[in-house]
């Protein structure tokens, strides 16, 4: 039976889904990691809510940053190990939607659900109820877009030692143009400006990295299973 | 000469620039050349040990 | 056909190893000239600058290594992606020859920035975009030496970090722009930019000059690094038996 790249990444995204809902700890982890990193930078700071609320857009966004670097370990992993990658690759449909499938349903278990949570640790940082919207939305975008771009490290280091950490090294200075539009963004929903225009470029990035970053993911994968 | 060697004042700076500068373009022709001498060597010894 | 032979010269490592040796005491010979000339040019004859006096002359060893690192990066790019498209082994070794050079000129950049801007703005380090984003390159930098480190297979590795530095190059545009507009956002009164004088024609023309040098030296240095990295790589073929005899 010949099925569409698009069928076959539908089949891709119910089965992860599937697979995260019986084990809510990966999903759970990431989120907590998060909480905990944001609850730290008070700590090492200062408990006045007014030079928080300064620092909030780093904190939220590096405490974001490291919670999806951690889940990316995630992305591929469990079907490297298990071999359904491998037959992902043979299967002999489009392996660039079905690792786009994997990228999208990775996103609404990790980034998803910490943008949606951030107004608890935002709240926690001294920034008011009004900018929340304007805060979720900014790590909502960026954070799709750091799956994007994580995967194709997720992918490059899927046979490599000590993968983590390189996982890192080399998604970082990737994932530069998104930190400073994203954190940009949020900063002026906390200041109560307009995030349009950094919401328009990290969107910009975004789409960029739905069109080339699963090419890219797929070659790295390819090239792993060799 | 002096005046050269101060530049203005700036020599203090200038100086260790244009040394930082040089100096790496020297170090990177010393890492290369020694590169490739101890990969003749490997080639050597790798050939000597297959016959 | 001639266009054939010259292509399929290239791919093959005794061809181009023996390039690589003919050539290099040429690139390097007048690399040296170059830069011997340059030198002379920016530091004696060129007049002083306006507004930064003679600390402009800074500009001569910055610009380049700048250039070169960023130039480097390119290189290995293209190479890496020759590497993958036309599975060219010579290609992939020339991108793993590139990166250390690369690397080291990145460092060079930033330290003589750091030397630039200490004068110009009373501090070692500043955020100026044009720093920033080299302190991102050289992140770049380490991630490619890094994957091809942690890679036991070499032709995965070869190919790994290929995709690697093809998706860098890429992103390099990307990052100097989100940094330059980054850094316009937090515009100081003092404008922070690496400073770019204007240039009359006795002060660029040491600069151009040191360009060229720099370019030949780093192809001089790229032959040197490639014929160790294709003696490595070639392991038991015969031809690494004649060239070593």
């Amino acid at each position: 039976m010949k099925t569409t790249p698009l069928a076959a990444a539908r089949l891709v995204a119910m089965r992860d889904l599937r697979l995260a809902f019986r084990k809510p700890s990966q999903v759970i982890q990431p989120l907590m990691f998060f909480m905990i990193v944001a609850t730290l930078f008070p700590l090492t700071l200062t408990p006045e809510m007014s030079r928080l609320r300064d620092a909030a857009p780093g904190v939220l966004w590096i405490g974001a940053l490291l919670s999806s670097l951690l889940a990316l370990e995630f992305l591929f992993r469990d079907d490297a190990v298990d071999g359904t990658l491998e037959q992902f690759a043979l299967s002999g449909q489009s392996l660039t939607w079905m690792l786009f499938a994997k990228t999208c349903t990775h996103w609404m278990l990790t980034g998803l659900p910490l943008a949606l949570s951030a107004p608890i640790a935002a709240a926690a940082l001294g920034v008011s109820v009004g900018a929340m919207v304007g805060v979720v939305a900014s790590l909502a975008l960026g954070s799709f877009a750091m799956s994007l771009v994580g995967a194709i490290g997720a992918g490059l280091t899927l046979g490599a030692r000590r993968g983590g950490v390189l996982l890192s090294l080399l998604t970082l200075p990737l994932a530069v143009p998104i930190l400073i539009f994203g954190a940009r963004a949020t900063q002026l929903a906390i200041t109560g400006g307009d995030i349009a225009p950094p919401m328009y470029l990290l969107g910009a990035i975004a789409v960029l990295g739905v069109t080339l970053a699963p090419l890219a993911a797929a070659a790295a994968v390819r090239i792993g299973l060799e | 000469m002096n005046e050269f060697l101060d530049m203005g004042g700036y020599g203090k700076y200038l100086w260790p620039a244009f040394a930082l500068g040089f100096g790496i373009v020297v170090l990177n022709l010393v890492l290369a050349l020694n590169s490739l001498t101890s990969a003749k060597q490997e080639a050597k010894r790798r050939l000597e040990m297959s016959q | 056909m001639a266009t054939w032979t010259w292509f399929h010269r290239l791919a093959s490592p005794p061809h181009v190893y023996a390039f690589a040796r003919r050539w290099t005491p040429w690139f390097g010979g007048f690399a040296a000239l170059a830069m011997g000339a340059a030198l002379y040019g920016g530091l004696v004859l060129a007049p002083e600058d306006y507004q930064q006096k003679d600390a402009f002359r800074m500009v001569y060893v910055h610009a380049p290594t700048a250039w070169l690192s960023l130039m480097i990066y390119t290189t290995m790019a293209v190479a890496a992606a020759v590497g993958l498209i036309w599975r060219m082994k010579v290609a992939h070794a020339a991108a793993a020859a590139c990166a250390p050079v690369g690397a080291w000129f990145t460092v060079a950049a930033l330290g003589t920035g750091m030397l630039w801007g200490k004068p110009m703005w009373g501090a070692y380090w500043v955020w100026d975009p044009r720093l920033t984003a080299e302190l991102v390159l050289l992140f770049l930098y380490f991630g490619y030496m890094g994957l091809r480190a942690g890679i036991e297979d070499p032709v995965k590795a070869d190919k790994a970090s290929a995709v690697l530095a093809v998706v860098g190059v890429i992103n390099v545009p990307i990052i100097k722009f989100s940094v330059e507009w980054w850094n316009s956002l937090h515009q100081t009164a003092t404008v922070m930019q690496m400073g770019k004088p204007k240039m009359d024609f006795d002060m660029l023309w040491p600069l151009l000059l040191m360009f060229l040098a720099f370019a030949l030296y780093f192809v001089a240095v790229l032959l040197i690094r490639l014929r160790a990295e294709l003696l490595r790589r070639e392991r038991n073929a015969s031809w690494v038996r004649e060239v070593l005899a």
